[in-house]
């Protein structure tokens, strides 16, 4: 097993989180992401693992909420933690392209 | 030029009609002041945690009801990752591994045959927030975030663009009655995605999969899908290969333009959201939700149709939501159903496009419109008549006789009396009498005008008819 990930491994998990990296820093993660994978691989040994996802320790239904409002934030409290804002909506720099979530 | 074969699969997000939102306690609403919906849930502050809403899970089980699937008993949410300002928890939850709703499906009718479009899945969801792109800036508007979604999945099983907008319709008429969403597709309560395929020969592999976001309207989904049918073509033809890609219909351009070429499934990195553990599906719930379900469009189209509506009316009915409810009300009532039909899509309708109103805002209760039908069925109003009296009918609370009586409406519906009138107008005009009996029927279109002016319209039309040509024969 290579003890780092590859250039092109670093960038593309760069480019998901959206930040640029300089070449120092895509060597240095090689290293430093592949120790973090080894841990986390550690998880594959445990006895007992299986395929089945294990959501919550226990098997009880979660706890439904009544279909039922309560108070909202004044759209004055909203935009005052936004860096920028323009009236009531909060302002980013231009992103091209359409919502990704839904 | 070759023939492809188009492989279509549709994706539509629907938001559901609750009252708050998926996980937090804000309402549920649409045309609001920006970020006026919002809580500290919504906006994904840190320590924040979900709570789900049971309303959704209803509507969810509901809707996968009646889209024929099986339901699942135990599910859990996911995380789809990834960095867009339009989620600022930088996750979106989701369902990837338990879909509540799977293996279901919507009947269309395709050239008078039966076609089941298989839905693969139905999941719950979050909407994100709404972003809107201005020229240097993109604004943010977080009331849509955290409104509850589902996300329907066909089977790559659509073969044209005439398929895929009869699948929407029945999708939106199905989803429309039972109350779980209001389907406007203007205000993005539904939205389509298209996914495009084509190859030559039904055993190739599927060809490269394109996929259409964003659709604004149902007959755009038509001619998006066409144009990227058109496009495709035209680019195999050339001998051109495209990558996997996702285009959105530009409805100025009337095509589809490049949005950006896919990313894989992976790098969204989806994991079980931890924060919401299992929520299970009883038999006690789906009861109570099947309990809710009302009558479905095609059982009432078919249960219209044997009490004597026309084809076309009861298709009328189904389409106006609020009258076919209206006349569901008459099922059980021994009345004449053609009459209530014509009266509801006729006048009736007409005043109410008037007037901008719906007919549970008119006085026109149950019992008065049964008697409306009766006495138009019996002929003691004829349509010339109902034309008058038809703003006291729904305006007023009088009862039909009273209004009758008011108006002074005195129609001949006493047999010897038409036969009285119709053999004055015989023995007034020998002429037309002669020409009818020489075979030329226009002449009896000016004898019931002739007996129309007579009783100034005062007469049922059908009965004085019958009585005209009786006469003339004997």
């Amino acid at each position: 097993m290579a003890d780092k990930l590859t250039k092109e491994e670093v960038m593309h998990v760069a480019d998901l989180a959206r930040i640029s990296i300089s070449d120092e820093e895509v060597e240095k993660y090689q290293v430093e992401l592949k120790q973090l994978l080894n841990e986390v691989e550690k998880i594959n040994d445990v006895k007992g693992y299986d395929d089945e996802i294990l959501i919550a320790p226990w098997s009880e239904n979660t706890v439904l909420r009544k279909d039922e409002s309560k108070e909202m934030l004044n759209p004055k409290e909203v935009i005052e933690n936004a860096p920028r804002h323009s009236g009531n909506y909060i302002e980013v720099p231009v992103v091209i392209g359409e919502s990704e979530g839904a | 030029m070759t023939d492809f074969i188009p492989t279509i699969g549709v994706e539509v997000h629907v938001e559901l009609k609750t009252k708050t939102k998926i996980f937090s306690p804000s309402v549920n609403g649409y045309g609001q002041m920006a970020n006026s919906l919002t809580n500290v849930i919504d906006l994904g502050y840190p320590g924040t945690l979900p709570t789900m809403n049971e309303e959704v899970i209803n509507l969810a089980i509901k809707a996968a009801t009646v889209l024929n699937c099986k339901i699942r008993r135990q599910m859990h949410f996911d995380r789809k990752n990834y960095f867009y300002p339009d989620n600022p928890k930088n996750y979106q939850i989701t369902q990837f591994d338990t879909p509540i709703g799977y293996d279901g499906y919507v009947e269309i009718e395709v050239d008078g045959k039966t076609k089941k479009i298989e839905i693969e899945e139905m999941h719950i969801e979050e909407d994100t927030c709404k972003s809107t792109h201005r020229k240097e800036k993109t604004l943010l508007d977080f009331n849509r975030a955290g409104v509850p979604l589902i996300e329907i999945v066909t089977k790559p099983c659509i073969s044209s663009s005439e398929e895929a907008k009869l699948y929407l319709e029945k999708l939106k008429e199905l989803l429309f009655y039972c109350d779980i969403s209001d389907c406007k597709m203007e205000e993005g309560s539904m939205r389509a995605d298209a996914n495009v395929s084509i190859r030559k020969d039904i055993n190739d592999p599927f060809g490269t999969k394109v996929e259409i976001k964003n659709i604004g309207s149902i007959s755009n989904v038509g001619v998006s899908i066409e144009k990227e049918i058109a496009r495709q073509k035209e680019l195999i033809e050339k001998g051109e290969s495209f990558k996997e890609q996702t285009r959105r219909y530009d409805d100025k351009l009337g095509d589809t333009v490049l949005m950006r070429v896919k990313e894989t499934g992976n790098d969204y990195r989806y994991f079980p959201e931890p924060d919401i553990p299992y929520v299970i599906i009883t038999d006690e719930m789906i009861e109570r939700v099947e309990k809710t379900i009302p009558m479905l469009p095609k059982e009432r189209r078919k249960k219209y149709q044997e009490l004597g509506v026309s084809e076309l009316n009861a298709n009328k009915l189904v389409q106006n939501r609020s009258l076919s409810d209206y006349f569901n009300q008459l099922l059980e009532e021994k009345i004449n159903f053609k009459v209530a039909s014509n009266l509801l899509l006729g006048d009736i309708s007409g005043y109410l496009n008037k007037n901008e109103k719906d007919i549970t805002e008119t006085t026109l209760i149950k019992e008065r419109f049964i008697d409306l039908v009766n006495n138009i069925d019996n002929g003691t109003l004829t349509s010339k008549n109902l034309k008058d009296i038809l703003d006291k009918v729904l305006e007023t609370t009088s009862s039909i006789k009273e209004i009758i009586d008011e108006c002074g409406i005195k129609n001949i519906t006493d047999d010897n009396m038409i036969k009285e009138v119709i053999t004055k107008i015989i023995n007034d005009n020998p002429d037309s009498v002669a020409d009818y009996k020489a075979g030329h029927d226009r002449a009896i279109k000016y004898l019931m005008g002739q007996v129309m002016k007579e009783t100034k319209g005062g007469v049922n039309p059908k009965m004085a008819m019958e009585t005209l040509i009786n006469e003339l024969n004997k």
